[in-house]
């Protein structure tokens, strides 16, 4: 099972909450949708599962729209837990066993252990990290081949966390196709292959996790005065961000670390080091850097 | 095998990268064996915490760079007899290299030259290799 986001565009009156994204998420990918509050992560999901009705654009599963078959072998775990109040957790999985012809008891009784839940509580009872386990509980009890986790691990303890996280890895293996938002950059670093960036309803940044850790750098480099010319840096394309204070000049660049700088070098510069990133900084840059200026000097 | 590897996302290196390090340094100080059979993929991604397409991209590229072997339907193991040697060789190698590559280009980025950079080494072999001076 795979999906295909194509120019996907989600107008709320005047406000575009989703413009033009487009996102391919083969079978056996874990797909991270990152991006600050309010990027459009959320619509994009409700796009995509037809809770919301696109202004333009499609999506579709193994290419085909999606049908009330599609809905049985997809999980989906909102971002705001859609629990009824007065139900216990049992009474949950029963309604899962009730729609989803796939659902597995056994699986469902491992995995309230795994979160250690207590299937006779009600759900008003329930902390905040017990929602959303019971919401993961129900999501991976019915065998999906397609799974939309909306923050799956909010509100759990680290121990959860990690068991989550553990459940997508192996639900990947098993050939799932999985899209995942989380504000935990960390987690989608290790669970996601590929991701994307949104801001302001837009993707500013995609790629595979690897080449873009792999590409991105903060080529720095030490000058022996501050009058260095930096004509055109910021129109290449590898180069997202310029800054200049006094005598150090700092690229941070998505690609060609080395050769920019040897041109740092031959620019005449004293130093230059090479800084490698994580993905947080390179989410934090590709945030920043579709908000500001592209070369930002100061003094 | 899987205490043997750690990875840390918060390092700027890519996760499938610092798979393959440290299988090559665990190969090359013997600690996996030759002929020693790998966690599967499935195994290593879920006891690393780690996207199981990225251990595959890993795996990869250790049977290309002939440190490891898979074999269909039997697994991936640590490359025997006759390899064994020259792929802990060319393992420690490999690493031995890069850290060269990285303190070289430190030491140019700071801006020594080529005769400090080479007196450096010199008082570095020296110092871990007394025996041959």
């Amino acid at each position: 099972m795979s999906i295909s986001i194509e120019h996907l565009t989600k107008n709320y009156g005047t406000f575009r909450a989703v413009d033009d994204v487009s996102i391919d998420i083969p079978s056996g990918s874990v797909f991270g949708l990152l991006g600050p509050n309010g990027a459009g992560k959320t619509t994009t999901f409700k796009c995509m599962l037809g809770l919301a009705l696109p202004t333009s654009g499609n999506v579709t599963f193994d290419g085909k729209q999606l049908t009330p078959q599609t809905f049985q072998r997809l999980a989906y775990v909102p971002e705001r837990s859609v629990l009824y109040e007065w139900m216990t957790g049992a009474d949950h999985l029963e309604m899962q066993k009730q729609a989803f012809p796939r659902y597995n008891a056994a699986r469902a009784n491992d995995l309230m252990h795994l979160f250690s839940l207590d299937g006779r509580k009600r759900v008003r009872a329930m902390s905040k990290g017990m929602r959303t386990a019971l919401a993961v509980v129900m999501a991976f009890a019915i065998d999906p081949d397609i799974m939309v986790l909306d923050e799956p691990t909010s509100g759990l303890d680290p121990v959860n966390q990690r068991s989550v996280l553990k459940l997508i890895i192996d639900a990947s293996a098993q050939g799932k196709c999985i899209i995942l938002s989380s504000h935990q950059i960390g987690q989608v670093e290790r669970a996601a292959d590929h991701i994307a960036v949104l801001e302001r309803g837009k993707v500013v940044l995609s790629g595979a996790v690897d080449d873009l850790k792999a590409g991105s750098k903060i080529v720095e480099g030490i000058f022996p005065s501050d009058a260095v010319a930096l004509n055109g840096m910021s129109s290449d394309q590898r180069i997202t961000r310029v800054e200049k204070t006094g005598r150090i000049v700092r690229l941070t660049v998505n690609s060609g670390g080395d050769a920019f700088a040897a041109q740092l070098s031959a620019m005449g510069a004293q130093s230059v080091r090479i800084v490698d990133l994580n993905l947080e900084d390179i989410f934090l840059n590709a945030v920043d850097s579709s908000q500001t200026a592209d070369i930002v000097e100061s003094a | 095998m899987p205490a043997v590897l750690t990875v840390d996302s918060r390092s700027g290196v890519p996760i499938y990268l610092q798979i393959i390090e440290q299988v090559k340094r665990s190969v090359a100080l013997g600690v996996l064996a030759p002929g020693e059979q790998l966690p599967t993929v499935k195994q290593l991604a879920v006891d690393l915490t780690v996207n199981p397409n990225t251990v595959a991209r890993a795996y990869r590229e250790l049977e290309r760079d002939e440190v490891i072997e898979t074999s269909p339907g039997r697994g991936s193991f640590v490359r025997g007899n006759g390899v064994a040697q020259s792929s802990a060789n060319a393992a420690a190698n490999d690493i031995a290299a890069e850290a060269l590559m990285r303190a070289v280009r430190e030491a140019k980025s700071v801006g020594l030259s080529r005769s400090n950079v080479n007196a450096l080494f010199e008082a570095a072999i020296s110092r871990w290799f007394p025996e041959e001076a």
